[in-house]
């Protein structure tokens, strides 16, 4: 996968954080002198090489998925999921505000948004751990023949960015740090209505009403849901081989009006099934063994197998 | 731009100096019977100087530093009729009064210092007779509703030596202040 913007053609850097404020999550600009935009030029091409040195061709994020601490993953700019990541990288104009490091708390990432010579744009976000981790350690510097302390705020540029946004997909390195950054839990949360929606309309022989209410209190049931609906899961389910599934992995249902229904306690174990990660395998004659996968993936052909 | 708090403010001030300096050079011609030129042409000098070395200093700084960044055109608005007010509101009532006695001196200089807090304190240190004579024009820049909530609502005002800035336009700009920013010649 190829990044959509040139790292050694930047023309203009941007910096600026994302503060927590009585309206909401909120991103300024703050400006930046030569030096920090190097360093943040460097920082980009810093996490390009790590994702590449981790995966050349990366697999799409998956909200269902327990993703590794470093993991070069894609999500492309126009799935729901990255909408949060998708305004950002949109967002022009962003409001200046020079006194939002006064208070470091309320920041929670910082990023740079960069343009090149062929007017291409790359928006690089980093999670603010590290950058406002000194400000609670004794700092000190050499001055006038003896040790002093720091009393300025000082912040920490990290070594790389948790992910890169450019014309066509949001380019993740560390998944958690996206997670975090884009509010991915509560907007996977929000988004459990319309998955249901979109889902029911496929497998109309399943009642959802308690499926969505259920999942709209626990994050991994709505996690499931939005994995199933972002790899379209849910296309082509045939009633009898579900029947069959769920039977054979202990994922119990009653059958009211021609429609599935699942209990509070099976709520799981049926999304479960959906996403491919609930399976029976019969390698032993007559002893058949049921698994539940924590991950998961799908061989692909071309892959020879791997 | 209500809730917005500008930055730079000894930076605007020293800019809404740098606007208000044609004056001094109007009335170092004048002079004044109260006040011996040697004292009163250094004072109006050094008026006019300082300002607008700051404000070319300021321009510089901004280049070396690389203090820019990317604006998009909403709506434009040519700003060139604020000469026109700013003249007449300013250079010429003062240029009128005559400074012939302490009091109208000191009249004049608290008449300056209203108007000078309010150019300071309305952000209308872009308004600067100097930018109209090397071919630069204003423009106010109002922000075009994208349907993006994270995209900003304030005005921004850029020098620029275009004639004309179009709607949706990319301008890369450098800060002179949090809501003033100069597009300097290719």
């Amino acid at each position: 996968m190829k990044l959509q913007f040139d790292l050694t053609a930047v023309t203009l850097a941007e910096f600026g954080v994302g503060k927590d404020n009585d309206d909401g999550r909120v991103y300024v600009y703050v400006p930046a002198d030569a030096s920090v935009q190097q360093a943040l030029r460097e920082m980009a091409v810093e996490t390009w090489n790590a994702m590449s040195a981790n995966s050349k061709d990366p697999d799409q994020y998956d909200p269902s998925e327990k993703h590794g601490g470093i993991e070069h993953l894609y999500l492309p700019l126009t799935d729901a999921m990255g909408a949060g990541m998708k305004a950002l990288h949109e967002a022009v104009n962003l409001t200046p505000d020079t006194s939002v490091l006064a208070d470091p708390a309320a920041v929670y990432c910082y990023f740079a948004r960069f343009t090149d010579k062929k007017g291409n744009r790359l928006t690089a976000v980093r999670r603010a751990t590290q950058f406002k981790g000194v400000l609670a350690n004794h700092l000190i510097r050499w001055v006038n023949d003896a040790l002093k302390i720091i009393e300025d705020n000082v912040f920490k540029l990290d070594n790389d960015f948790d992910l890169l946004i450019d014309g066509s997909n949001i380019h993740i390195l560390r998944p958690s740090g996206f997670e975090f950054v884009g509010q991915m839990q509560s907007a996977i949360l929000e988004a459990v209505p319309i998955n249901i929606h979109v889902i029911q309309k496929d497998i109309g022989f399943v009642d959802f009403d308690a499926i969505g209410t259920y999942a709209a209190k626990h994050p991994r049931a709505a996690r499931y849901l939005a994995s199933i609906c972002a790899q379209k899961e849910y296309r082509n389910i045939d009633k009898r081989n579900l029947k069959k599934l769920c039977g054979s992995t202990g994922v119990e249902f009653k059958e009211h009006q021609g429609k599935l229904v699942f209990e509070k306690a099976h709520v799981m174990g049926f999304l479960e099934v959906l996403d491919r990660r609930r399976y029976e395998i019969e390698l032993v004659k007559d002893a058949p063994e049921r698994y539940r996968a924590a991950s998961r993936q799908r061989i692909r052909k071309s892959a020879g197998g791997s | 731009m209500a809730g917005h708090k500008e930055g730079l403010k000894a930076a605007r001030l020293l800019m809404v100096l740098s606007s208000v300096s044609p004056l001094f050079i109007l009335w170092a011609i004048r002079g004044t019977e109260i006040v011996p030129d040697i004292y009163f042409l250094t004072f109006c000098a050094l008026m006019v100087l300082a300002p607008n070395a700051f404000l070319w200093l300021r321009i510089e700084t901004a280049k070396k530093n690389k203090d820019m960044r990317e604006l998009v055109v909403g709506v434009a608005e040519d700003h060139r009729e604020h000469l026109l007010v700013y003249l007449f509101a300013m250079l010429l009532p003062f240029y009128a009064d005559t400074l012939a006695n302490w009091r109208a001196l000191a009249a004049a200089l608290a008449g300056l210092g209203f108007i000078i807090f309010m150019f300071w304190h309305l952000n209308l240190h872009y308004m600067n007779i100097l930018f109209a004579l090397f071919g630069y024009r204003v423009f106010s820049i109002y922000p075009r509703d994208d349907g993006n909530a994270l995209s900003g609502r304030l005005n921004y005002v850029v020098i620029t030596p275009r004639v004309s800035l179009s709607s949706g336009e990319r301008i890369t700009v450098h800060r002179l202040s949090d809501t003033v920013y100069f597009e300097a010649r290719q």
